[in-house]
């Protein structure tokens, strides 16, 4: 099958400080690709890259090439890409202004969405996907910032989901979580797996062999090894991944 | 070993005991001078009443309603006041809000980060030139364009009908009006501009990531989140025009009338009482402008209690916890949504026909939310030109006309001139300000001795005791001493002068009084900076210095006050800046003179009431000395306000939380 996305020797910049070095990746479609290393490996800079977040930072830049389906990411209206591939941080992010329903809308709204069964539809279909519908359906007017950290981040997943992006990017979505929040979203990954693809940056290794079809290991901004996830944590070709994986070092 | 130790502690405890003492004297004395302040505010409230009180029980609530202002006859009414302020302050804001917000959102969201800073020193510059020379300004240069260009059209347009009827004056209710929000303008932009930078990037993050323009993310979240905040700054925005003074006496055109149109002359609470305050001797006259005093200080007080709730919600980091808050705000199209019927749950359904239209109908609207997005920044960029104007143009008109004047070095030492205009054959001496210059500096000087000490000691126990306690003595002074800076500064002199005049008529108009109206001024500022700056201080420098053993008192002292030092005298240098640009407390107590001093208890000379006496003098040497008083000033307050920003950011101490 295509990839759905191409980084071609992709480098990415924080003023003169280089974090990426020719990154070359094929992210295949409809499955969930894990990128692992360790702290200031770069690896949450290469997602950022994935849907041009990178260059909202201040004296920020990179080079090299995206592709999405084939077209390059920096051709296009960097809105367009932005909601084809749609990002879920390490925070939760609920928009405090808005509530529970206003998060969700929020994203089709800019979409263009704006009839009221229309917008209800997305909602409640973006919470049923997030796991969250059956746990807010009595208050969705309540404030965003109301749930537990668990909910507010399956509330941003909602919200990301709302606008139907074909790649899900999501930046250590658990790592501010408990065992059980964690839990129920990895189980949440792996029933989007079917119609989005996904790229999740994890620390937890566990995580990433549990939840991803692919795995890239990412060391000092170069891509050392990227393969079926299988293969990596258990047959790695290079040293370093080996070392990494078994958690010698890292 | 055991022994030796238990023989020094025996030798110590004398010392160990003089040191629990000195600690709680410190704290005693800490806490007794921020009582000082409730004791101040206290006190304020009841010199004001009190003034007030024969023309209250005289004239009852008629007071409210009347329409003539006679001191022949002893009738006296408030009602045009009360409309011209509200009038004048009402517009101003609807002039200045959105140009305000604006230049904060141009500042927080869409300017190059490289110039983010040094632009918006630039625009809160605006906020440090004194009133009388805003007034000066706006004399010189808005009533003449106002009453050529601006009016003469709007009747032209309106069919001088309606509001802009009556003859173009200039020295009118829109004219007021602009240089109110021309006043007030920064003071929104900061607050909104910080309220802005307050919410966190990953939000804006966020809403990029769901695909929206810059634009659109800081509309849909970085506004909404801000809200309470900008609505803060907003209404201490207002708090500041109801109660300017100076600037506005000197374009309204002073006649008390309620006004037909806003071409006509009025006047406002604060300008009547600063333009009657000294001509009016003991009796029912002086105790109806004091009430006029209390209605304004109700209507002040009630906008900066506001403001104050709404930008304290902002919490510790400035940052917005609608979670934490009683004041939240809701829209009333949020409220109204609570009425929509049930949501049902739905069987889910595939994605992707759906993505496939929505997707290619947003990507057709792209190249209009771009032009909105860029019509947003080209009007953001507008709204700072329009910003800096102002200042711009004080800036050039001050050094035009007294330029001259400031750069001989008579103009420092000599008296002001006698009156007169040069003539044929006839030359006028330009004299100087150096009366003026020595008695600023004296009243500086007594207003520091006043509250240089008890705001120091006051902020010392605000942030060192009155945290952790979280006394109500801590939080009210704390909250009362914000309040106190939003009172308006006629206010000031006038509750100085009727102070005095309880014990002394005579020295009501005093170098004393007005030195000390201007510590009572600077009193709030001296000790919020010094809270703040303390409190910027961290905690690990307090516990590092207690476990070596300090004393409490020591480790305030020396330890933290030493190592917040820079921002608290940056504050207090704030503080007499703004002291010496205000002319309202001063023509209230002040007195005023030409003469080099004679003494506390006599009326003294001072720069800002001479620039305010001279303005309009129809004597070109007297209105040229007045430039160069003007220009001197200025050129004073922006090198201190300039200061303090540089100074405060080296220290990463800064006075306003950055």
């Amino acid at each position: 099958m295509a990839p759905k996305m191409e980084v071609k020797s992709l480098d990415a910049w924080y003023g003169s400080r280089q974090v990426l070095y020719e990154v070359s990746l094929d992210i295949p479609e409809g499955a969930v690709t894990a990128i692992i290393g360790p702290s200031g490996c770069g690896k949450s800079t290469f997602l950022r890259c994935l849907n041009r977040l990178h260059e909202e930072t201040p004296r920020s830049r990179s080079s090299g090439a995206i592709l999405l389906d084939g077209e390059d990411l920096y051709k296009k209206d960097v809105v367009t890409v932005r909601f084809r591939v749609g990002m879920v941080f390490q925070k939760a992010t609920p928009f405090p202004n808005m509530s529970i329903y206003e998060n969700v809308a929020a994203g089709l709204r800019l979409l263009g969405v704006h009839r009221r069964d229309e917008l209800d539809e997305g909602v409640v279909d973006a919470l049923q996907r997030a796991g969250l519908w059956e746990e807010v359906q009595e208050n969705v007017d309540a404030p965003g910032t109301s749930l537990s950290g668990g909910q507010q981040q399956r509330l941003c997943i909602a919200r990301a989901l709302a606008v139907r992006p074909e790649v899900l990017l999501m930046d250590e979505p658990c790592s501010a979580l408990d065992p059980i929040a964690t839990n129920r979203i990895e189980g949440l990954i792996a029933t989007l797996r079917s119609e989005y693809t996904v790229v999740i940056v994890t620390h937890n290794l566990a995580q990433a062999r549990r939840v991803s079809d692919h795995t890239a290991f990412f060391y000092l901004g170069k891509l050392v090894e990227f393969d079926e996830t299988a293969k990596v944590f258990e047959n790695a070709r290079e040293k370093l991944t080996e070392n990494y994986v078994s958690g010698r070092f890292g | 070993m055991n022994a030796a130790r238990g023989s020094t502690e025996a030798k110590n405890a004398p010392r160990v005991r003089l040191l629990r003492g000195l600690d709680r004297i410190f704290h005693a004395a800490t806490a007794a001078f921020a009582a000082g302040i409730l004791l101040l505010v206290g006190t304020f409230l009841a010199v004001l009443l009190s003034g007030a009180w024969p023309a209250i029980v005289r004239y009852g609530f008629g007071f409210l309603t009347g329409d003539v202002w006679d001191g022949v006859h002893n009738i006296y009414g408030a009602l045009p006041a009360i409309v011209g302020t509200l009038l004048t302050s009402g517009l101003a804001l609807l002039l200045a809000v959105p140009i305000a917000l604006g230049v904060a959102i141009f500042l927080s969201d869409i300017a190059p980060p490289r110039l983010r800073e040094p632009l918006s020193y630039v625009v809160d510059l605006t906020a440090a030139i004194p009133s009388v020379v805003l007034g000066f300004w706006a004399f010189i240069v808005v009533v003449p364009w106002m009453r050529g260009t601006v009016e003469p059209a709007l009747a032209s347009v309106t069919g001088g009908v309606g509001p802009f009827s009556g003859p173009a004056l200039g020295l009118d209710i829109l004219t007021a009006t602009i240089v109110l929000a021309v006043m007030i303008l920064p003071t929104i932009a900061a607050v909104s501009r910080e309220a802005l930078r307050a919410v966190p990037r990953i939000q804006r993050e966020s809403a990029l990531s769901l695909g929206a323009t810059r634009w659109e993310a800081t509309r849909m979240v970085a506004l909404g989140q801000a809200r309470s905040g900008i609505v803060g700054g907003i209404i201490l925005g207002l708090g500041r025009a109801l109660g300017e003074t100076i600037a506005v006496t000197m374009v309204i055109g002073n006649i008390f009338q309620i006004p037909t149109s806003l071409l006509s002359p009025g006047q406002t609470l604060a300008s009547q009482i600063g333009n009657n305050f000294g001509e009016v001797g003991p009796g029912i006259g002086l105790d109806a402008l004091v009430e006029l005093g209390v209605i304004l200080f109700a209507i002040t007080l009630a906008v900066n209690v506001i403001a104050r709730l709404l930008i304290w919600r902002m919490g510790e980091n400035g940052r917005s916890d609608p979670s934490r808050s009683r004041w939240r705000l809701r829209s009333p199209w949020a409220l109204a949504r609570r009425s929509r019927r049930p949501l049902g749950a739905r069987s889910s359904t595939a994605p992707e026909p759906w993505r496939e239209r929505v997707h290619a109908a947003a990507a057709a609207r792209i190249v209009r939310r771009r032009t909105v997005q860029w019509v947003m920044v080209g009007l953001t960029v507008a709204c700072v030109v329009v910003a800096l104007l102002p200042l711009t143009s004080v800036i050039i008109t001050a050094v035009e006309h007294g330029g001259g004047a400031v750069s001989t070095a008579s103009f420092y030492t000599s008296e002001p001139p006698l009156e007169c205009n040069p003539g044929p054959g006839r030359t006028c001496s330009l004299g100087g300000i150096g009366p003026a210059i020595e008695g600023t500096l004296i009243l500086l000087g007594v207003a520091a001795l006043f509250a240089v000490p008890v705001g120091l000691f006051a902020g010392i126990y605000l942030s060192e005791y009155g945290r952790r306690s979280r006394h109500p003595l801590a939080r009210s002074a704390s909250f009362l001493a914000d309040v106190m800076t939003g009172v308006p500064t006629i206010l000031v002199g006038v509750f100085v002068f009727v102070l005095f005049l309880q014990f002394d008529h005579n020295s009501a108009t005093s170098a004393l009084s007005g030195g000390l109206a201007l510590g009572v001024l600077m009193l709030p500022i001296v000790t919020r900076a010094t809270e703040e700056s303390l409190k910027s201080v961290p905690n690990g420098v307090r516990e590092a210095a207690l476990a070596l053993g300090f004393p409490r008192h020591r480790v305030s002292l020396r330890v933290v006050l030493g190592s917040a030092r820079r921002a608290v005298v940056t504050g207090i240098l704030l503080a007499l800046s703004r002291a010496a640009g205000d002319t309202a407390a001063l023509i209230a107590t002040a007195g005023g003179s030409n003469f080099w001093f004679q003494g506390l208890d006599r009326p003294t000379a001072a720069i800002t009431p001479f620039i305010f006496n001279n303005f309009s003098s129809s004597y070109s040497n007297l209105q040229e000395d007045a430039w160069g008083a003007a220009l001197v000033l200025l050129l004073l307050m922006l090198v201190i306000s300039l200061g303090a920003r540089l100074a405060t950011r080296s220290t990463g101490a800064g006075l306003d939380g950055e």
